[in-house]
């Protein structure tokens, strides 16, 4: 009789440990696919971050801005092609 | 009253029909059904959802993006959720740029859908908002709209390509969306559990186009700023390297402001850029000398009943000054010289009447008559550039073939087709058509050319420094199949620099109302206008060591020398043979190194070198390892933090493009 008691409580004690395990991975596994999630959320700031100061980047580069303000502020000007001098380089530079 | 034995075995019977039945239904429940239950639990746990791949990128020859595909949202906010709808609802309002009515009537719903798409940034701080319920789509994103717009074109409704290159190169940047399964709860929402992805998104190639961002700039802007001073109702601009068939820049601009590919699909005369296709066909089968004079009448010559006129009168007038002054009376008859065949043959084989083959989904052939539906005058009139419609792009490639020693190409926007992993799938060569005229004959022409700019019609074109080769065109305008009075298109054809010519520029002016309509007024400055500033930019595609050398000028070579069209065979694949491009070598790895350092090692291996951002060097365009023409220009990207990625000096960089 005592024997039979041993046996179900050995079987409830393995009953437990494996709803503890399967409990204790789909946890982990939750947690794993929310920081999963919360990167590709970072990620996807950074990415629209970057492309919004690329894009400020590109704005402030173009000529449409550069160029006014250039001759506003600095007083310069698109230079004629007289003004342009392309100097060849060395024979031994390369 | 029955016996206990008796309602014994009566409950036991009972007890074994219930169970019987339990046990029939289970076995048709479980073997009979059982497949239909297990697919009907199986799609009420699970969804198959699509994961979109990610759209190839578009970039200029630099590697500057062009367009790309970026992470958007669409927002869904279950007002019943929200913990504190006062606070939150102030915060979503202005994340969402939602006005205080809106608010109000979403919050009045059981689910409010915002479509947006609102950017990663926009949503940012809305991701910890309980209730709000964010839906992550690709979309794509233009950095710079502007630029180019016609020509890259824009997707659709659907996301697939609708117009321009998004059209064309649809199925190379489109990828394939993959599938993945999620668990549902039983009120269909998705459990925070990863999905099981069933095939994984293949994403789409990268595509570097031909064209070049600052280029492009210039060229849209001098158009506008040209459009506008001079009151226009549209015009295009196109720029080519001669040597490979690349088209450089591509500008068109509409009066309402509209930016449709016009360059392509609209046809208009040329006029007077055709007298030089006449002389080409007069050089190559020797039907006139240098020598050789025709009288200019005194500007005014009636022929066939119908009067031609010249606006600067000469008395006497050799092919060179015909072509010097743009005179409709000598071009006509020098051209009669010339059978119909021979006159429509060399047209037809500059490209005239045929699609150029260009990767766009919209182009027209123009229009060129075959001799047998010639009028009496056609001749004349082809030799003037009327009778004929041509394209923008189809000018540009002619005058291309001049300046490329004779050969017609095949244009091109596309560069090269990178794989996602930033492997090169494809990098165009030039694509011969077919020689047009021989080498010394393209020589003559682009001498005939060149007294345009120096003593003719062009001279508004003139550099001081740097010769240049044109010819300029004033048309009258066909409207609904009739010359309109008083309208005309002004068109401009260069080649940059007249010797080894780097570049070929055509400007169309359509119905200037403003100041003069020739021309020689309105489109050779604003040829000169872009020349100047491309000379200037640092980024522009000019071999500046072949500029800054005194290229040897090309002697005239005499008209009557080894002309005639003769039979030519082109190697395969094609290497041009003006020595336009130097020997190929392979891009070194600079990844880490200070930015002096990394130019230096560029300038070594005979690069010339774009600078991108600041601090060490990150990666190259083309990539480390890649093959480049000595002399071509490498895009160095640069960042303050790069060494710390990078790593140590010996570890090679991923093959990548630019940063996105």
């Amino acid at each position: 009789m005592a024997k039979g008691r041993h046996w179900v409580a050995l079987w409830l004690v393995a009953f437990l440990v494996t709803t503890w395990l399967v409990y204790a991975r789909q946890t982990a596994a939750i947690r794993a696919a929310r920081e999963l999630a919360d990167l590709r959320a970072r990620r996807a700031n950074l990415d629209g971050h970057r492309a919004d100061l690329e894009r400020r980047i590109r704005a402030a580069e173009s000529r449409a801005v550069l160029v006014p303000r250039a001759q506003a502020r600095l007083g310069l000007h698109l230079p004629s092609d007289s003004e342009i001098v392309l100097v060849p380089a060395p024979s031994g530079s390369r | 009253m029955a016996r206990p034995a008796v309602r014994i075995q009566v409950v036991q019977f009972g007890v074994l029909v219930g169970l019987a039945l339990l046990v029939g239904r289970a076995a048709q429940v479980q073997i009979l059904h059982g497949r239909r239950w297990a697919e009907e639990a199986q799609a009420q746990r699970t969804e198959r959802i699509v994961l979109q791949a990610r759209r190839g990128a578009l970039y200029d020859r630099h590697g500057t993006p062009l367009a790309v595909t970026q992470e958007t949202y669409h927002v869904g906010i279950a007002p019943n959720e929200l913990r504190d709808p006062a606070a939150d609802g102030a915060l979503i309002s202005r994340r969402l740029g939602l006005t205080v009515r809106t608010w109000q009537q979403a919050l009045r719903r059981r689910y409010a859908y915002f479509a947006g798409p609102y950017s990663a940034l926009e949503v940012q701080p809305l991701r910890s908002v309980r209730g709000v319920h964010l839906e992550s789509v690709l979309n794509r994103f233009y950095p710079d709209p502007a630029v180019a717009r016609a020509t890259i074109g824009r997707l659709g409704d659907e996301g697939l390509g609708a117009s321009g290159l998004e059209r064309t190169l649809d199925s190379l940047l489109a990828g394939r969306s993959g599938a993945a399964v999620v668990l549902k709860d039983r009120a269909g929402r998705e459990y925070e559990s990863p999905a099981r992805v069933i095939a994984p998104p293949v994403p789409g190639l990268d595509v570097v186009l031909t064209l070049d961002a600052e280029l492009q700039e210039i060229a849209q802007r001098a158009l506008d700023d040209a459009l506008r001073r001079m009151d226009a109702d549209g015009g295009d601009v196109v720029m080519l390297d001669p040597g490979t068939g690349e088209v450089l820049a591509l500008a068109s601009r509409q009066r309402d402001g509209s930016a449709r590919p016009s360059a392509f699909t609209d046809t208009f005369e040329p006029g007077s850029l055709a007298k030089i296709f006449a002389a080409a066909a007069l050089l190559s089968l020797r039907r006139v000398s240098p020598t050789d004079h025709v009288s200019g009448e005194g500007g005014k010559w009636r022929v066939l009943g119908r009067t031609i006129t010249d606006e600067d009168p000469q008395p006497s007038l050799t092919l060179a000054d015909a072509i010097r002054v743009s005179s409709n009376i000598a071009i006509a008859k020098f051209a009669a010289r010339l059978t119909p065949l021979e006159q429509y043959a060399t047209l037809r084989d500059f490209g005239f009447g045929a699609f150029t083959g260009i990767e766009f989904p919209a182009e027209a052939t123009g229009r060129l008559r075959p001799p047998s539906e010639w009028t009496r005058p056609s001749a004349a009139s082809l030799a003037m550039g009327y009778e004929l419609s041509v394209t923008p792009i189809q000018v540009a490639m002619a005058y291309g073939a001049l300046a490329n020693d004779g050969l017609l190409l095949q244009p091109t926007l596309i560069r090269e087709i990178r794989g996602a992993g930033g492997g090169v799938r494809y990098r165009h060569r030039p694509e011969p058509v077919r020689r047009v005229v021989s080498r010394d004959v393209a020589v003559a022409l682009r001498n005939l050319l060149r007294g345009v700019v120096e003593r003719g019609t062009g001279i508004e074109a003139a550099l001081t420094n740097f010769p240049v080769a044109a010819k300029t065109g004033t048309a009258r305008r066909v409207v609904n199949g009739r010359y309109a009075a008083g309208e005309y298109t002004a068109s401009f054809a260069a080649l940059f620099p007249a010797d080894q010519p780097q570049l070929v520029l055509v400007v169309k002016i359509d119905n200037p109302h403003k100041g003069s309509y020739f021309a020689a007024q309105t489109a050779a400055p604003v040829t000169r206008s872009m020349l100047e500033q491309a000379l200037a930019a640092r980024t522009v595609a000019l071999d500046r060591a072949r500029l800054s050398t005194a290229a040897p000028r090309a002697a005239a070579a005499p008209a009557d020398d080894e002309g005639g069209l003769v039979p030519y065979v082109v190697p395969w694949p094609y290497q041009p043979d003006s020595a336009g491009v130097g020997p190929r070598r392979a891009v070194p790895d600079v990844a880490g190194l200070g930015m002096r350092e990394a130019v230096r090692t560029l300038h070594r291996r005979g690069f010339r070198v774009a600078l991108r951002g600041w601090g060490v060097a990150e990666h190259t365009w083309p990539a480390a390892g890649d093959s480049a023409a000595a002399g071509s220009m490498v895009t160095l990207f640069a960042d303050p933090h790069a060494a710390d990625r990078v790593g140590s000096r010996g570890a090679a960089p991923p093959r990548r493009g630019p940063r996105r």
